[in-house]
């Protein structure tokens, strides 16, 4: 009914418009201003085998946040993702150091019981109609036993071949990680289903709104579970580059996966409501975090600090995004 | 037609002057004035985005004015919320309800100022006063009635009841007839003059011209932001009002129609929904409008939302002379049947997505190749949908949630026409849509029927039923009481089948509760 109706985009000035037509930018200036400020305080921040560790130090959560993000952009959340991570890691390694599985044949079991517990977070928010915060909060719990039932000891022996994605090749005289790689790789392909294709509109769509979905002839609960158990793929994916990192597969690991992937989403400028967002932005969101850490520790700065900055940047990214979209 | 009382004009209460207000990057309103005397009605008139709503808005503090003054009672005031609108009496009722749905009534009428005995809440004199506050708006509404229970013309008198019970000096009514059927129109009617009676100055925001000349005693027109003209509703036409607000003649509110119907493209035998629709029977022809018309919650939009998949129901549905079964609406759709809904931004629209997503996610497996969409097929059926139904955006990636309704709705449209419907079901299909839209909207609902699609169309508004059906279905409690041909339709045959023969109009406001 606002007159706004009759303006044109382009000539709504200003910053408000760019980040209204262009909402990755916010995330990506304050990425950049981050950098540039740590640049211009330590000398060490604008190397790039610095770069390559920050890639590195979030190639985890990132990944782990890719499957947030499509859940956050239906209109959902997961509280279970980190859970679901431990018991890739620990199951996957598990399997070949305690059983004598083929490690191959280990990583594939360990991903399709990750699709699995995404599914059954799918199925029981669509068959019941259960908030999706509710039931993965109790998947939260229930993986997390199953980890602790599984395992509640270090396991060290991981063969070689699943370290692989801790490796480095060299760029120059940059060592870059296989796996920081593979997680780009991740939200190139995130980026272009989202983006490009019926799956990605339909998730969009059923975001913004389910009914209406449904009334456009989208098989809305279809997409839900197949979005649950996309996401906990990505899931177990993260769970094997925590093995690669880390070297070993580790019980008590995840527990704050779920916090911190939602950081890395919203800090990307992704609604929380449903339907707005874009996975890069998660990225940019990810990396935000991941260089604020890394900055901060270059300056000497503990780690109870950056976590207190990580708050900050979150309550301020939000609040900017909110502004942003409140038109007066 | 004017009855209205325009006898003496009372006391000026509310004086808007040279109002202003822009948003980022247009003027939404321009030197726009208005009056409001006591015991008035005053019909603000205007296209979808010509104003009415920020005007209304800045008076009920919801938006602060960029230029102008407001006198009430002749002293400047300053509104710079929704607490100072209230104190000085002035109440808006939204076409969105205000209203607590899980509480009862009386909680409602005096949300946040029940009637208190020492500490506890004096249930009993609350539900005195609410009866009292009913009462004299002519209804019997229990006060303790569950909100969510009640239908919406209910619903509405509750939110006038509560405006009351804050000593409203001007009630704002923004479309209050928008929602609700042909039955319930009067009982408003009714509510509207008693408070005219009782000294309040109403401002009437509506798009029907008949409300107006039946209610108002002024009117002032909008035009693009801009203020065109405040005239006595006495010594006007409809003519000379919808030149004013459109700045052209609207010679064919309704296009001619020739209708060439063809085969049976739809046939419906005994469909039934618990307690809402019970066997009903009836055929769609190509090239053929079906209207449906009958009061709010005579059942209409659930016999739509049955053969479109959208609610389980029991009967035999043929499409085009083979067996259809409407599980879904992705079933319906393959088939060729698409529904408008009657709620757009509820069942219709991604308001927070763009028009080119909007148009295009029904038809987008006809778009993809192994599912990636081919962005030039897209790109080139939204130019198209854009041009041919003339859909007013900036560009195809303008959000939807920033057009008018009617373009809204020409995007919903849009979305269907992609898909080439056989049967197009189009559920109240120019509510809240401005004259010139309307108007549009059945041009386009013609050119489809002359190339074979058949459409159903529910209509709350009997000169649209009139205007543009072939064949008219009348419905009362889930059931098709009447039909009527092209040629014997007329307001008061429809009525007398909709409100049943022997019950009056009382009875046919009753009838409507607890349906929805």
């Amino acid at each position: 009914m606002t007159a706004a109706a009759t303006a044109p985009a382009s000539r709504s000035s200003g910053l408000v418009a760019l980040l209204r037509a262009q909402p990755i930018f916010g995330p990506l200036a304050a990425l950049l201003l981050a950098c540039v400020f740590f640049a211009t305080q330590t000398d060490r921040f604008l190397t790039g085998s610095n770069f390559s560790l920050v890639l590195q130090q979030v190639m985890v959560v990132g990944t782990l946040a890719i499957g947030q993000t499509l859940i956050i952009l239906t209109g959902g959340i997961d509280l279970s993702n980190g859970m679901i991570m431990a018991l890739s890691s620990v199951l996957t390694t598990g399997l070949i150091a305690n059983s004598g599985w083929n490690p191959a044949a280990a990583v594939l079991l360990g991903l399709a019981v990750c699709a699995a517990i995404g599914f059954i977070n799918g199925w029981l928010s669509t068959a019941i109609g259960l908030p999706p915060f509710i039931v993965t909060l109790g998947i939260y719990n229930i993986t997390w036993a199953l980890v602790r039932n599984y395992t509640t000891a270090t396991i060290t022996d991981v063969p070689d071949s699943l370290l692989f994605f801790g490796n480095t090749f060299s760029v120059g005289s940059t060592q870059i990680t296989y796996g920081s790689v593979l997680m780009l790789a991740l939200f190139v392909v995130g980026w272009f289903v989202l983006g490009s294709t019926r799956a990605g509109r339909a998730v969009y769509a059923v975001g913004d709104n389910p009914e209406a979905a449904r009334l456009a002839g989208i098989k809305t609960k279809w997409v839900l579970n197949a979005v649950y158990t996309v996401a906990a793929l990505s899931y177990g994916v993260a769970g094997l580059l925590l093995v690669a990192r880390t070297g070993v597969g580790d019980p008590q690991a995840g527990q704050s996966g779920n916090l911190d992937s939602i950081t890395a989403v919203v800090l990307g400028g992704t609604s929380l409501l449903g339907g707005r967002g874009q996975i890069m932005g998660t990225l940019v969101g990810a990396l935000i975090v991941g260089v604020f850490r890394n900055g901060l520790q270059l300056m000497g700065i503990g780690s109870t600090y950056q976590v207190l900055i990580t708050g900050v940047l979150v309550i301020v990214a939000v609040s900017v995004d909110y502004l942003s979209h409140r038109a007066k | 037609m004017a009855t209205a009382t325009s006898a003496t004009p009372g006391k000026v209460l509310l004086e808007m002057k040279g109002i202003g207000k822009s948003f980022p990057g247009v003027k939404a309103l321009q030197g726009v004035s208005l009056t409001v005397r006591e015991g008035q009605v005053h019909a603000l008139l205007g296209e979808n985005g010509a104003g009415k709503s920020t005007l209304i808005k800045i008076l009920s503090g919801a938006y602060s004015r960029d230029e102008g003054e407001i006198l009430f009672e002749g002293r400047p005031v300053a509104i710079r919320g929704p607490e100072d609108a209230q104190a000085l009496g002035i109440s808006t009722i939204y076409q969105e309800f205000n209203l607590a749905k899980d509480l009862t009534v009386a909680e409602n009428i005096f949300l946040g100022q029940l009637p208190r005995k020492g500490l506890r809440v004096d249930w009993e004199a609350a539900r005195q006063r609410a009866r009292a506050l009913l009462g004299r708006l002519g209804s019997s509404i229990s006060p303790d009635a569950v909100v969510s229970t009640l239908a919406v013309a209910q619903q509405q008198l509750v939110e006038i009841a509560k405006a009351l019970n804050r000593k409203t000096r001007i009630l704002i009514m923004d479309e209050p007839s928008a929602v609700l059927g042909e039955g319930d129109l009067e009982h408003l009617f009714q509510v509207v003059r008693s408070l005219q009676a009782q000294g309040i100055g109403i401002v009437y925001i509506s798009h029907r011209m008949r409300e107006i000349f039946e209610l108002a005693d002024e009117v002032t027109i909008l035009k693009d932001g801009r203020y065109v003209a405040t005239k006595q509703v006495a010594g006007t036409t409809m003519d000379e009002l919808v030149r004013l607000m459109i700045g052209r003649d609207l010679k064919d509110a309704y296009p001619p129609r020739q209708a060439q119907p063809g085969e049976v493209v739809l046939e419906v035998k005994n469909l039934r929904r618990a307690k809402l629709v019970h066997d009903v029977s009836f055929q769609v022809r190509a090239g053929e409008i079906v209207g449906f018309a009958g009061i709010t919650g005579s059942g209409r939009t659930e016999v739509v939302r049955a053969l479109f998949g959208a609610d389980p129901h029991h009967g035999e549905l043929t499409v085009s002379g083979t067996p259809y079964r409407a599980s879904s609406p992705t079933e319906a759709i393959r088939r060729g049947i698409a529904l408008v809904n009657e709620d757009r931004k509820a069942h219709g629209l991604f308001l927070k997505l763009d028009v080119t997503v909007n148009t295009t996610i029904s038809a987008l497996k006809g778009l993809c190749r192994l599912g990636v969409i081919s962005r030039a097929r897209e790109n080139a059926l939204v130019q198209k949908m854009i041009q041919d139904l003339r859909i007013k955006t900036p560009d195809a990636r303008f959000l939807v949630l920033n057009m008018s309704g009617g373009n809204q709705q020409k995007v919903i449209l849009a979305r269907w026409l992609s898909l080439a419907p056989k049967v197009l079901i189009m559920d109240e299909p120019t509510r809240g849509i401005d004259v010139g839209a309307k108007s549009e909207i059945y041009a386009i609902m013609n050119e489809l029927t002359a190339r074979g699609v058949g459409i159903i169309m529910i209509s709350s508004e009997l000169p649209e039923v009139l205007g543009m059906s072939d064949r008219v279905m009348v419905m009362r409690e889930g059931t098709i009481v009447g039909q009527l041909q092209r040629s014997e339709a007329s307001e008061e045959a429809i009525m007398k089948f909709a409100v049943g023969g022997e019950a009056g109009r009382g009875a046919a406001t009753d009838s409507t509760a607890a349906r929805r």
